[in-house]
């Protein structure tokens, strides 16, 4: 059926099928080279080298590293669920992986630039993306949500603790930091009036970035990545300092690192996402619509290459900032993170969706930066008369203590010890 | 029977990244079931619980706010999936218009009615975690 074949054999299809196997290898790789990246900025932050051995400056760390986990034992606990715990890295790397599809990394390339395209008689264009399909966005969001499934089956099957109580912590908190997730991406949808990515990079570029018209979705939808990624100051899940090391404790070898991959490649897929949604795919300047000189969003091969490299360099800078993030912030308490999710970010994206579609019924869609000013200023009137709820960090009395001392009881705060005394300089 | 070829052509490359990432998936596991070593041992079998030995099952009881949490999260997750259907449609409508006018009320009624939940559930103490 060589009709059905040529049908089928278009030149959108192929340059698809060439940007699917490409930015899967391209993802892999820097997922690997992330993990150098991300020992290296630990190793700046703490004043350290990091990893220098492997290699010049220790760039060969990654091939190392995967081939050593890779002969590694492979080790299933005998009292563990066996089919789960093999399925669940199985799941965290295939969900990861299968994310980047709808990402647009370029504009419409003119086949006739490129290099052996006439040989096969391809003419006309075709877009730098592996499916564009009119679902959009909601299929990156929907293959995002199942990724939890990897984690929880993990925790659940390794019948350990550690593994159960990071398990729950990461179902807990995935499915809370979904629904911000969910309500800053619809105000963005109202601002954009698409779903489609595409169509997302047009609207950008022609009128301005989307971290422009809404500031405040676009600071609480990176929040949701981090969260969403189990990454910190939201790493409950892993924390080393009470769970060892939370759902993984008791994988090994290949398992271990797949976990890893998909972590890291979750990443790398949400700073191309960021990039495409809020900070203009590859627009170069953030208010095209007051001063209009951008790239075209159509053109030669070149073009095409210098826009796929823009999109990868804005995810890249997402990615360093959430490294630096990483190594600056502290780990938040469990009740802390909840209060964030539930009583802070799910009212205000209600609020910024209800002030964000009353913009779209105005019709002031130049001036929508505006409505997240408002929301600011909605919930700086009404917070002081909302209910105090008790104040968690409360400190518990503890009667007879230096801080509650026993009626009539003199207590003593000054330091009374002669070296402390000497070194203070305070006079007794 | 066109508009189907033209679909599939655009959902065609999904299907190969989903097998290309279940292979890369499988081949991993198999290659280090394969590669690696395996060794039991009587204090490597027990799970790991600080250097000392376990106490009770891993599959406990655990906290009911989880659940509550989970219902919770599915309310709010049912909206917003049908929030993105009206989302869209919304914007393609004239500003100011009737249409748009009803539009907006009914999402507003629709929001409204999980905010009541949202508050119900916020007095009843489901987000308190301390």
């Amino acid at each position: 059926m060589p009709e059905a074949l040529s049908a089928i054999l278009t030149p959108q299809f192929v340059v698809s099928v060439l940007v699917v196997v490409l930015i899967l290898h391209l993802a892999l790789g820097a997922a690997a080279y992330f993990i150098l990246l991300e020992r290296k900025v630990a190793a700046w932050t703490q004043d350290r080298i990091g990893p220098n051995r492997v290699g010049p400056m220790g760039l060969l760390q990654p091939i190392a590293d995967g081939l050593k986990l890779f002969v590694k034992e492979d080790y299933i606990p005998p009292k563990a669920d066996a089919t789960l715990f093999i399925l669940a890295p199985a799941i965290t790397a295939f969900t990861a992986l299968i994310g980047f599809v709808i990402i647009p990394f370029g504009g419409m390339i003119d086949l006739s630039t490129v290099p052996f395209a006439g040989t096969f008689g391809w003419t006309g264009q075709a877009q730098i993306v592996g499916a564009n399909v009119n679902i959009g966005v909601i299929y990156i969001v929907a293959v995002a949500s199942l990724g939890v499934y990897g984690v929880v089956l993990g925790g659940w099957a390794s019948n350990s603790k550690f593994s159960f109580l990071g398990g729950l912590r990461a179902a807990a908190q995935m499915v809370s930091y979904e629904i911000p997730l969910g309500l800053a991406l619809l105000c963005v949808i109202l601002t954009a009036g698409t779903i489609r990515p595409d169509e997302f990079v047009a609207q950008q570029t022609t009128g301005a970035w989307n971290i422009v018209n809404q500031p405040l979705a676009a600071i609480i939808f990176y929040i949701c990545l981090l969260a969403e990624a189990n990454r910190t100051p939201f790493d409950l899940a892993e924390a080393e300092a009470e769970l060892v090391g939370g759902w993984h404790t008791e994988y090994s070898s290949m398992k271990w690192a797949l976990f890893f991959l998909g972590e890291y490649i979750n990443l790398f897929i949400g700073g191309a996402l960021f990039a495409v949604l809020f900070l203009g795919g590859w627009s170069l300047n953030p208010i095209a619509g007051l001063i209009p000189i951008d790239l075209p969003s159509a053109g030669s091969f070149w073009l095409i290459l210098a826009q796929v490299g823009i999109v990868l360099g804005k995810a890249f800078i997402f990615v360093f900032l959430t490294m630096i993030v990483r190594w600056t912030v502290p780990r938040f308490r469990f009740d802390q993170l909840m209060r964030l999710a539930w009583e802070g970010m799910i009212p205000t994206t209600l609020l910024l969706l209800l002030v964000t579609s009353f913009f779209v019924f105005m019709g002031w869609m130049d001036f929508m930066w505006l409505a997240s000013l408002g929301t600011i200023a909605v919930i700086w009137i009404v917070h002081p008369m909302l209910p105090k709820q008790a104040n968690p960090n409360h400190k518990v009395a503890l009667i007879g203590s230096r801080f509650s001392p026993m009626p009539d009881e003199e207590v003593v705060s000054r330091p009374t010890h002669s070296a402390a005394l000497a070194e203070s300089g305070v006079q007794s | 029977m066109l508009t189907f070829a033209l679909d599939l052509n655009a959902y065609l490359p999904i299907g190969i990244l989903i097998v290309m990432a279940l292979l890369f998936a499988v081949v991993n596991l198999i290659g280090t079931h394969i590669l690696g070593p395996r060794r039991h041992g009587e204090r490597k079998d027990t799970p790991y619980e600080s250097g000392m030995d376990p106490i009770g099952s891993a599959r406990k009881r655990f906290n009911v706010r989880f659940y509550i949490l989970a219902m919770t999260f599915l309310v709010f997750d049912v909206e917003i999936i049908f929030l993105y259907p009206w989302a869209v449609t919304y914007t393609k409508l004239t500003p100011g218009s009737n249409d748009a006018a009803l539009f907006l009320c009914r999402i507003m009624f629709f929001v409204a009615t999980s905010i009541i939940a949202y508050v119900y559930a916020w007095r009843k103490g489901v987000f308190r975690w301390d």
